[in-house]
């Protein structure tokens, strides 16, 4: 199958510190791949690099076969790649309607963004009752599904996943999975970035495991997490 | 004092506090949508609607260029100055450094190098009178005697108020600005153009300034110092809460009412502390301001 998202060797460092050297990894057509490993060990940041927030010092991406390294964010989003930050960044003042619309901010095709809200609601019914609500006065889960939901109002062909479970209840965390199950089903190609590798591993097909900055481990999901090593490390 | 005059001195004060109010709220309005999407309180507002006002004036009078175009023409140098300002100075200056000290004081330069520019061409040199577009023949609301000018000037204000409203609560571009001004990455992430939304709100806030000049240069004398009108602005930013559109809006009318009214009520000299005391009063009762949201608390 041919690779939505290919990595090839990406380093990158803020300032002095040096936070991924050498990242290669690749997210085939519409699959979930997790990418795992503690805190601090550059899974984040390597998302930012595919989103552009974080400049590339070495290495090339390649998204749908074209080098995207050197492109603006904004570009990577227009060419299809939507990222849900950690942390919820909702736009707190704003009707969850608006944050929605802010997420198909580069479309200009007003019944395919109608169309799509209705999609959302598909997805997320809460979110309709919360139409007109303020975005900060959503619980910790509407604002983790209004965030995906703002992601996929792009119209992504990937989308990266910041840790989607943190801070959930456990019933929170299955409802959220079930639903990145079923974007997969639908066609979306996902890279998920995850603490919680027990569940990561149980969503996805493949698994890179990142440690200071570079790859370690990697492998499909379903043996690592038969992995003695792998699960004494990181699932415990 | 009897009761008639104070109910004389009352409507006045009013009525001529909404009039030099509502420029005090365009100005503020201006300092306040640059703070919410840079963080940066701009210490050049002041100089851009001197400039701003020079520039209509050598327009109009030097060069007799009709009203029509003279006025058109002031706001796009207005913005496209501004915008490049940003684009060009504040881009470099960040870079450079990231602390929002050192763009606050590249916007203490901009006010130098503006002011420097009205001197050096030498129509700053003698206060000037800027010609008035519509009559300054009386009108009376109320028994508050005010002009045509001054109920062209409140109209104008208006208008444009509701212009921003419309633009900020309806457009798309507007909605980024907004966005911009409350998470920034999550805008980026949405695929907004950071750049591109800093360059059109420093150019539309220096419009706004260069529409308050229009309004109220006619008013008063124009010199290099003009500027320092400002200070009343940012006064009127803090007391609704610097953060605030509306709380800008409402700011401006306070203190042009605060101050007409201890004109008329105290002393003409305890204009220039009016302000102040607004300032402290409001801080007092509530420090974040009329509008200003929760206190928000830093870690740091």
């Amino acid at each position: 199958m041919a690779d939505l998202l290919e990595i090839r060797g990406i380093s990158a460092s803020y300032g002095r510190i040096q936070a991924i050297a050498g990242v290669t990894l690749s997210v085939p057509d519409g699959a979930v791949v997790a990418l795992l490993g503690a805190n601090g060990a550059g899974k984040t940041t390597t998302l930012n690099t595919i989103s552009r927030l974080v400049p590339v010092t070495a290495g090339s991406i390649l998204f749908e076969g074209r080098p995207i390294e050197r492109a603006s964010s904004h570009a990577v989003v227009r060419a299809g790649i939507s990222q849900v930050p950690e942390g919820r960044e909702v736009f707190r003042d704003m009707s969850v309607r608006e944050n929605l619309e802010m997420g198909a901010y580069g479309r200009s095709d007003r019944a395919g963004i109608r169309q799509d809200i209705d999609r959302a609601f598909d997805y997320f019914p809460i979110l309709k009752e919360r139409l007109q609500q303020k975005a900060g006065t959503l619980s910790g889960g509407e604002q983790q599904m209004l965030v995906i939901a703002r992601a996929l109002m792009a119209r992504p062909r990937l989308l990266l996943l910041d840790e989607p479970s943190l801070g959930l209840s456990p019933v929170l965390v299955e409802k959220i999975f079930a639903i990145i199950r079923r974007l997969n089903a639908d066609g979306l190609g996902i890279l998920l970035v995850e603490q919680n590798a027990s569940v990561a591993l149980g969503a996805s097909s493949y698994a890179y495991i990142l440690e200071n900055g570079e790859v370690a481990v990697e492998g499909r999901s379903a043996d690592l997490r038969h992995d003695d090593s792998v699960r004494r490390t990181y699932i415990g | 004092m009897d009761k008639d005059l104070i109910l004389l001195f009352l409507q006045q004060g009013i009525v001529s506090g909404m009039v030099v109010g509502s420029v005090y709220a365009l100005l503020a309005l201006s300092i306040v949508m640059i703070f919410k999407t840079s963080e940066v309180p701009n210490f050049a507002q002041g100089e851009i609607f001197m400039a701003a006002g020079y520039c209509a004036l050598f327009l109009l009078v030097f060069q007799a260029t009709p009203v029509w175009l003279a006025v058109p023409l002031t706001l796009v140098v207005a913005f496209a100055g501004a915008a490049l300002f940003r684009r060009v100075v504040l881009t470099q200056v960040s870079r450079a450094s990231g602390s929002p000290v050192n763009l606050v004081i590249a916007t203490l330069g901009l006010s130098y190098v503006l002011k420097g520019l009205v001197r050096r061409t030498g129509f700053g040199d003698t206060p000037r009178s800027f010609p008035a577009l519509v009559s300054t023949d009386g009108v009376m609301i109320g028994q508050a005697s005010i002009t045509r000018l001054d109920v062209a000037i409140f109209l104008t204000a208006l208008a444009v108020m509701a212009f921003l409203f419309c633009l900020f609560a309806y457009t798309k571009v507007g909605r980024a600005m907004r966005a911009v001004g409350m998470n920034p990455k999550a805008a980026r992430l949405m695929g907004v153009d950071l750049q591109r939304i800093h360059m059109l709100v420093w150019g539309l806030s220096a419009v706004v300034s260069a529409i308050a000049a229009l309004l109220i240069s006619p008013k008063i004398l124009m010199t290099a110092e003009m500027g320092g009108i400002v200070t009343m602005a940012f006064a009127a930013a803090i007391v609704g809460g610097f953060t605030s559109l509306p709380g800008a809006v409402v700011g401006g009318f306070v203190i042009g009412i605060a101050e007409n009214l201890v004109g008329l009520f105290i002393s003409s000299r305890a204009i220039v502390v009016a302000p102040f005391v607004a300032i402290m009063l409001v801080l007092i009762v509530r420090p974040q301001g009329l509008f200003g949201g929760r206190v928000a608390i830093k870690k740091v």
